[in-house]
């Protein structure tokens, strides 16, 4: 029964569900559907609805309409509006039939005067609104009115002329008309524009200025953008987007009607909203107008193809529209909660039973108050030390929750100061002979500290996983680290889906979120070595070089993995049966190692961890508060060998002095601890060890 | 029906009885560290009960022992032979003990172990009532007063509360099926009683008395002016609510783990780190946070005639004076007995009051 349970929650990707809500493309989530309702809908009551015959026009008024949602979708993301695209739209058409009707010129020729045409048209636009600050609606309300009222002089003035006209231009047709690998030209083109909108978009500086303008104006102008400039491009972006579509339908219709583009900053809005970007601006895509344009094409189509009235059919797209609206902005607001709700999928774990650690037991992990003596160092002053390291001069160094590395002074430690300011959590720390300083920040990577106190960046992303949907080339919780003969720096990530400020969250999934990395000096590259680890937290070099141990800590597991040599590759636990959370492990001066438990397993807690489906239901009905969490309140030091013996175990019963421990060093004769939830640093004087060890590593630049 | 299919829905959504939240302590209820700075008058492992003589003097009920309490000194009056679950004194000044599935009236060479046709299993309250019958409350008729975690994992509602003549007239059955029956008065407009699965007090025949409550209500004492204390001898925290829902978790619990270290609430908490920990009660920077969610909580009101809780005192999370379950009030001070910790506490009536905010007046 057990077996079908670990089973199930080995291979079933319970953890897909939150991660893939959690995507932004999954915003588009709402307008999707409703094409696909769309979509499904007209073709169970129309036949051939979706046929190639029908595709083609279909498509050609798509990319028609495609092209003015274009420019409209971007002049709303940067916050503003366009009502005079259907003016700039007839406008341009009449120019474009002009040029190629009445004055007879080439394709290219035409194409370019409309554009510039549409180009100038959008100007004004952005000359008024973007350096005079007027306001979007009324400055394109009164553009359109303007423009209208031109297009409808010259229209009588130069319509019949145009009509009378059949200029033989077959690259002209060839644009409206033709076709290339069966797809209409139309479609090619904004193909082509659609990718590079997106790109524009999503990875371009540009495009990320626009979105920036969008969101928050004050903070874009504060932060220096270009605020003006970027509002005032946009409208002439409109402009020659209005302009493209003008020509393609001119090449298609060649009508210079009076209607023409009556109505068309409505329909465009609506396109718009129905595929979700908000009129506020600040958020859109390329993907999501494209999904309205279609949308209001196929709802117009198939209600023309049912024979609705207008009058109906303007009724049921309004309506939809509203609909529409009203479900993306409730995603759009509660799609975090949806997230939260899903994100966390506990998996199955099943520990061997803890060994007792009643006093007087006899066994070797009994209670006892080897810690009740432990001296502090900066009580109330170091917030949250998880690691301490000592370098040649006996100087204390930790790491603090504000991102610092905090220096205590030799001998007494009374006197500190901030060594240096990295940000982020800085947890697991390793210092080398010359006074450099490793440290995994978590949050951040891992960084250097060098001896003259300046701070640099060592890693902060790895190769990213082929089957992962997290970016997991990002470090997210990077959290101990040890350097290796040959310099290689090794270094564990607990989690890669949840972050430093939320990672006790991680123990209610015991799940193999973690991994560990290698940074290489010599090449500078970086690479994930081992998968699928249970919170690897502590890493020390084993004693031949080649082979290194870990932590695994909600697994309550220490492991051997050997880098180099002829066993590289291979894993194998070498204590399995903690009755604990191990946390980092640090060498010992005899050749052993000390080990810090920061927490300790209870009997619910471990058959919480055999019911995932308990946990899961609990992380949905209770708030976080309330959940059921690993005991962090005590902790204790372990010596382990190589092998797996436990050499001796150091308890400060009641938490009295030493709550939490995550970490301890040891150094000439004393061992000094650190905890991540503490406010101080412990001190010990340890018996019959030498006097003279020191923890420093041999690093290579 | 209608109701069925309400419970059916709140099912789903997490409504009504199957809603997992619990009321907060605002109002009457505003913590303050009252319980924790009381000054002790004995510590004695294994305090359970105390009653007042009607002669004011103070007897406590500790292990197998009535003591009685004279400043902070305790003389003992006699000893049992089993641990006492109740204690209280008749108008005419005889004690009446209770020894878990007995009571033992002084006086009275035959203890009386039944009553209505069925044995007593878990007495844990004994008061008298203005006619000189003793009201006895059998919290549950499958465990013993020590086991009563078991009863509320199970969610047992087999206690009862009786009436009984020390004079050995008839005995009456009160209420039936409750869900542990914990402390009971006599007041003005019947028998109120706590029901301590159900956070509430309900008249003795006639339904609820109040809403829910904090905590899980014990024993209840008169005061003066037809009010009463409360004692509550443990505060709530939702996951308890949550496993009463999760039936396979709560059975394996029960199966393979010790009862001291369920999920449950507590009499007394924090010394031993195997009991389960909540991710409120992680120590940050060394403190406990006060208002994590509880383990155990000392916790005392003061109500009056209407039912409506005046003032409170309590000791919050990570204190030791909790497991609060007789609270009297003599004269001007309040004495208050804290399983937990084994206390007996004393604290100045005037000093709730101010501490609660009620200035001027009597309450």
């Amino acid at each position: 029964m057990n077996t079908l349970v670990k089973l199930r929650y080995r291979f079933w990707p319970d953890k897909i569900f939150g991660e893939l809500l959690q995507k932004p493309w999954m915003e588009t989530a709402v307008p999707l559907l409703v094409l696909l309702g769309v979509i499904a809908f007209f073709s169970a009551r129309i036949d051939n609805f979706i046929s190639v015959a029908s595709m083609s026009d279909t498509l050609r008024q798509a990319c028609e309409l495609g092209f003015v949602v274009l420019g409209m979708s971007i002049v709303l993301i940067v916050g503003g509006i366009d009502l005079s695209v259907g003016s700039i739209y007839a406008l341009c058409n009449l120019l474009a039939l002009y040029c190629v009707n009445v004055l007879g010129f080439g394709m290219v020729p035409a194409v370019a005067i409309t554009l510039v045409a549409g180009g100038l048209l959008g100007a004004v636009n952005g000359v008024l609104i973007g350096y005079l600050r007027m306001r979007a609606f009324l400055t394109t309300m009164v553009t359109l009115i303007v423009y209208k009222a031109a297009n409808d002089m010259l229209n009588a003035k130069i319509g019949v002329e145009i009509s009378a006209n059949f200029p033989d231009a077959p690259a002209w047709d060839f644009l409206g008309m033709g076709t290339f690998l069966n797809i209409p030209v139309i479609v090619w083109v904004f193909g082509v524009v659609a990718i590079a909108g997106h790109i524009f978009l999503t990875r371009l500086r540009a495009g990320w200025h626009v979105l920036a303008i969008g969101g928050n104006r004050r903070s874009a102008y504060n932060t220096g953008l270009p605020v003006k400039r970027v509002v005032a491009l946009s409208y002439v972006a409109s402009g020659v987007f209005a302009a493209a579509a003008a020509i393609f339908y001119a090449s298609r219709l060649a009508s210079p009607g009076a209607d023409t583009g009556k109505g068309m900053e409505i329909v465009v809005l609506t396109a718009a909203i129905l595929g979700g970007i908000r009129l506020g601006g600040g958020k859109g895509s390329v993907m999501k107008a494209m999904l309205g344009t279609l949308i209001v094409l196929l709802l117009t189509n198939g209600m023309l193809r049912m024979a609705m009235s207008a009058g109906a059919s303007r009724v049921i797209l309004a309506s939809i529209l509203l609909l529409a609206a009203l479900l993306d902005i409730r995603w759009f607001k509660n799609r975090h909660k949806a997230v939260q709700e899903l994100y966390v999928s506990p998996g199955y774990m099943e520990l061997p039973p803890p060994q007792t650690a009643a006093r007087g037991s006899g066994s070797p992990y009994a209670l006892n108050d080897k810690l009740r003596g432990v001296e502090t160092i900066g009580l109330g002053e170091v917030e949250a030390p998880e690691d301490v390291v000592l370098d040649a001069d006996d100087n204390l160094y930790c790491g603090n929750r504000h991102g610092d590395i905090i220096r205590f002074f030799a001998p007494d430690y009374r006197r500190q100061e901030v060594y240096a300011h990295i940000g982020g959590q800085p947890l697991g720390m390793a210092m080398t002979k010359d006074g450099t300083l490793f440290v995994c920040v978590g949050g951040m990577g891992l960084y250097r500290v060098n001896a003259d106190r300046s701070v640099a960046k060592v890693t902060d992303e790895t190769n990213r996983s082929l089957l992962s949907i997290i970016d997991d080339s990002r470090l997210r919780l990077a959290d101990d680290l040890d350097i290796a003969p040959d310099g290689r720096i090794f270094f564990s990530e607990a989690t890669v889906r949840y972050e430093m400020h939320e990672w006790p969250t991680d123990s209610l999934e015991a799940r193999g979120n973690g991994r560990i990395i290698c940074y290489d000096p010599r090449t500078g590259k970086t690479s994930t070595v081992l998968r699928n680890l249970v919170f690897p937290n502590g890493i020390v070099m084993a004693s031949d070089g080649q082979s290194l141990l870990f932590a695994e800590s909600w697994a309550c597991r220490i492991s051997r993995y050997w880098f180099d040599g002829p066993k590289k590759g291979t894993v194998e636990a070498i204590i399995d049966d903690l009755p604990g959370y191990p946390d980092n492990l640090n060498r010992a001066s005899d050749g052993h190692y000390w080990l810090a438990i920061m927490g300790v397993r209870s009997p619910v807690f471990d058959l919480a961890m055999k019911r995932p489906a308990f946990r899961r239901r609990m992380s949905k009905k209770l708030p976080g508060d309330e959940w059921l969490a690993p005991n962090l309140n005590t902790g204790c030091i372990v010596k382990i060998s190589e092998t797996g013996e436990i050499l001796d175990v150091m308890w400060d019963q009641g938490g009295e002095n030493h709550p939490m421990i995550t970490s301890m060093r040891e150094h000439r004769g004393h061992l000094y601890i650190g905890g991540i939830h503490n406010n101080r640093i412990g001190r010990l004087k340890l018996e019959d060890v030498a006097s003279d060890f020191v923890d420093l590593k041999v690093a290579h630049a | 029906m209608l109701e069925f299919v309400g419970q059916m829905i709140g099912g789903l959504i997490g409504r009504g009885g199957s809603s997992l939240s619990v009321p907060i302590l605002d109002g009457a209820f505003k913590p303050n560290n009252l319980l924790e700075e009381a000054e002790v008058l004995l510590e004695r492992p294994g305090l359970e009960d105390m009653a007042l003589a009607p002669d004011g003097s103070l007897l406590a009920a500790a292990g197998a022992e009535v003591l009685a309490i004279d400043g902070d000194a305790a003389k003992l009056v006699e000893r049992h032979d089993g641990t006492i679950t109740a204690l209280t004194v008749l108008r005419d000044g005889r004690r009446v003990v209770a020894l878990g599935d007995r009571i033992v009236i002084e006086g009275q060479a035959a203890p009386l172990t039944e009553a209505g046709g069925r044995r007593f299993k878990a007495i844990t309250a004994l008061s008298v009532m203005a006619d000189g019958r003793i009201l006895v409350c059998d919290a549950s008729a499958r465990y013993d007063g020590d086991k009563w975690q078991y009863d509320l994992m199970t969610k047992g509602r087999s206690g009862r509360l009786l009436a009984l003549d020390p004079a050995g007239g008839k005995d009456e059955l009160l209420q039936n099926d409750l869900a542990w029956a914990f402390g009971a008065m006599e007041s003005g407009n019947g028998v109120l009683l706590s029901e301590s699965w159900r956070h509430r007090l309900r008249l003795a025949g006639r339904g609820d008395a109040t809403g829910e409550l904090p905590g899980y209500p014990a024993r209840i004492t008169p005061t003066a002016d037809g009010g009463f204390w409360l004692s509550l001898f443990s505060g709530r925290a939702q996951i308890v609510e949550f496993v009463l829902q999760e039936n396979s978790f709560r059975r394996e619990m029960m199966e393979t783990i010790d009862p001291k270290y369920w999920i449950s609430p507590a009499l007394s908490s924090g010394e031993d780190f195997l009991e389960p920990l909540q991710s409120g009660g992680v120590k940050h920077m060394g403190i406990l946070k006060p208002w994590a969610p509880p383990r155990s909580y000392g916790l005392a009101v003061r109500c009056d005639a209407n039912r409506n809780p005046l003032m409170s005192v309590h000791s919050r999370v990570g204190g030791a004076n909790h497991g609060i379950v007789t609270t009297l009030e003599r004269g001007s001070e309040v004495l208050a007995l804290s399983k937990g910790a084994g206390r007996l506490l004393r604290m100045d009536l005037q000093a709730i009051r101010i501490a609660n905010g009620i200035t001027g007046g009597t309450a």
